[in-house]
């Protein structure tokens, strides 16, 4: 049987360029940040998980060591964009099956430190078969616009609806690399990297640290200092991990993210498409966002672009996804975003966004890593549902 | 000297570069490039075979920017074969003459020169001058 898992405080730094902190000292700060939150020692932690791509060895320790935690079983899990998630995970594993009952997630990245050590440019996979013959995730995220546009008659400005809906969302987020709103015509003026994506369509390169800290129904009944927050607990967790494709493959419905979704909804007793008031999503790239519609059971098979359409994603929508600005305002420090989305849906269930949608009582949050990572190219979902 | 872009991808047999898959003998997929069991069903029972020349392009993408040693506009995509195995290649070709469901064909040479003068070969697709296929 397994023990309801409870997020009791939260924190993170601000996502942009933070050039001269190092990732321990990302991670510090948001760990700090969710401490002060949560209102409890930082001796209180039994376990630590931390997801991170391009870290030095020991990022978690030897940022958690600044704060006085130590003599506790800590690991870094790598798991590309999805290693946040994975981190969240594997801490709400470890508490619902009795291993511990408080402990933290962390998920930093520094793309500073890693143009400084490996040159700025797309990144590349060292070996990878497809990067050789020039696949890169932009590369990649074309043929799925394209594909969109052929099998699912989008059209450039339902392409770029997402940028355009998420830069406005962002507006008011605090912690957001971006506030600024950008237009159609702006997007599609901006460089153009892989027909039709341009830089606008693009999520940056960001740096910072998100951290959330979990524990069981016990715990958060003693330690849950701040009584007027409504509990809110993690009813799914799931990370989904693809097979080897063929040529019957088909990137609109990624197997990853489409069962991920599925088993997280099954195991929170949630439908996707009556029960979800707000989602948090890896949209790396505007195209991918509308795309994920379907494969997120928000809508039908092939119904994402009129959903977008229909109003339903944004605010005031049935279901307003990436409120937060999504990776494209708020930034993609790639391990920390994993965890970011998490605990902005907690913020929506407790009603402290900043972008708050109204009376939000069930949250998705969603990351999609892989792609460029070698043979057969596999890719990992990590989904989270949220219940209040 | 003249090395292969990555190993193990091509061999050649009765004279000419081909592609080496792996046909397996027991879910009976052709994977591609080899490895050490069926990524499908994981056997060990398989052949190494040659794969298909010709195939349907699937979907392909116009890069802008510089990738790698790759100039721009970088045209490239992903190409069905007969076999069931979808391939990742560089596209020889304008972006004009290009659509999703037309033919093409594997040609080998070279990708790319090091600045020590090594000319790394591989494989590229080029499209079929035919009236096949999804071409205009």
């Amino acid at each position: 049987m397994m023990r309801s898992v409870y997020v009791l405080g939260i924190g993170q730094t601000v996502f942009g360029r933070h050039a001269d902190m190092t990732v321990n000292d990302l991670a510090a700060a948001a760990t700090l940040a969710s401490v002060r939150d949560a209102g409890i020692s930082p001796k209180e932690f039994q376990t630590a998980f931390c997801g991170c791509i391009y870290s030095p060895p020991t990022v978690v320790e030897s940022s958690l060591i600044r704060l006085g935690i130590g003599r506790i079983p800590m690991y870094t899990v790598e798991n590309a964009c999805a290693s946040g998630s994975s981190a969240v995970h594997l801490l709400f594993r470890e508490i619902a099956l009795g291993g511990c009952d408080v402990g933290l997630a962390l998920g930093v990245e520094s793309l500073s430190a890693y143009n400084k050590k490996f040159g700025k440019g797309l990144i590349g996979i060292e070996g990878d078969l497809d990067a050789k013959s020039g696949l890169t995730m932009p590369s990649f995220f074309s043929m799925l616009c394209n594909r969109l546009i052929q099998e699912r008659g989008a059209t450039l400005e339902d392409i770029c609806y997402p940028s355009i809906k998420n830069h406005k969302n962002g507006m008011t987020n605090p912690y957001s690399q971006y506030k600024k709103e950008v237009s159609f015509q702006e997007i599609m003026k901006s460089p153009m990297i892989a027909d039709p994506i341009t830089v606008l369509q693009c999520c940056p390169q960001s740096d910072g640290a998100a951290a959330v800290i979990l524990c069981s129904e016990e715990y958060f009944k003693k330690n849950n200092k701040k009584a007027h927050r409504a509990p809110v607990k993690i009813g799914g967790s799931v990370i989904s991990v693809s097979g080897a494709h063929d040529s019957s493959f088909d990137p609109l419905a990624l197997e990853a993210n489409i069962m991920g979704v599925i088993d997280a909804c099954e195991m929170a007793g949630v439908n996707p498409r009556k029960d979800i008031n707000v989602v948090e999503m890896h949209d790396a790239f505007s195209g991918e966002e509308l795309s994920a519609y379907e494969m997120l059971g928000l809508c039908d098979a092939g119904e994402g672009v009129s959903l977008a359409r229909s109003g339903a994603v944004a605010m005031g929508g049935r279901c307003p996804v990436n409120p937060s600005g999504g990776l494209l305002s708020m930034g993609h420090p790639l391990g920390a975003s994993g965890v970011r989305v998490v605990i902005d849906i907690a913020r929506q269930l407790w009603g402290e966004a900043p972008n708050q949608v109204k009376g939000a009582k069930v949250g998705m949050a969603q990351m999609l890593g892989g792609v460029l990572s070698g043979i057969a190219s596999p890719v990992v979902a990590g989904v989270h549902i949220l219940v209040k | 000297m003249t090395i292969i872009f990555h190993p193990g991808v091509m061999e050649e047999r009765n004279g000419r570069w081909v592609q080496i898959g792996r046909k397996c003998s027991s879910c009976g997929k052709t994977s591609f490039p080899v490895t050490e069991l069926c990524p499908f069903c994981s056997s060990e029972n398989g052949e190494m075979v040659s794969l298909s020349r010709t195939g349907t392009l699937f979907s392909f993408s116009i890069t802008r920017v510089p990738v790698g040693p790759y100039k721009p506009p970088i045209v490239a995509g992903f190409i069905d074969l007969p076999e069931g195995t979808r391939i990742f290649g560089q596209i020889h070709a304008a972006p004009d003459e290009i659509k999703t469901g037309i033919l093409m064909t594997m040609k080998t040479g070279v990708l790319w020169t090091e600045k020590d003068g090594t000319e790394v070969m591989g494989y590229y697709y080029e499209p079929i001058k035919t009236d096949v296929g999804g071409a205009e």
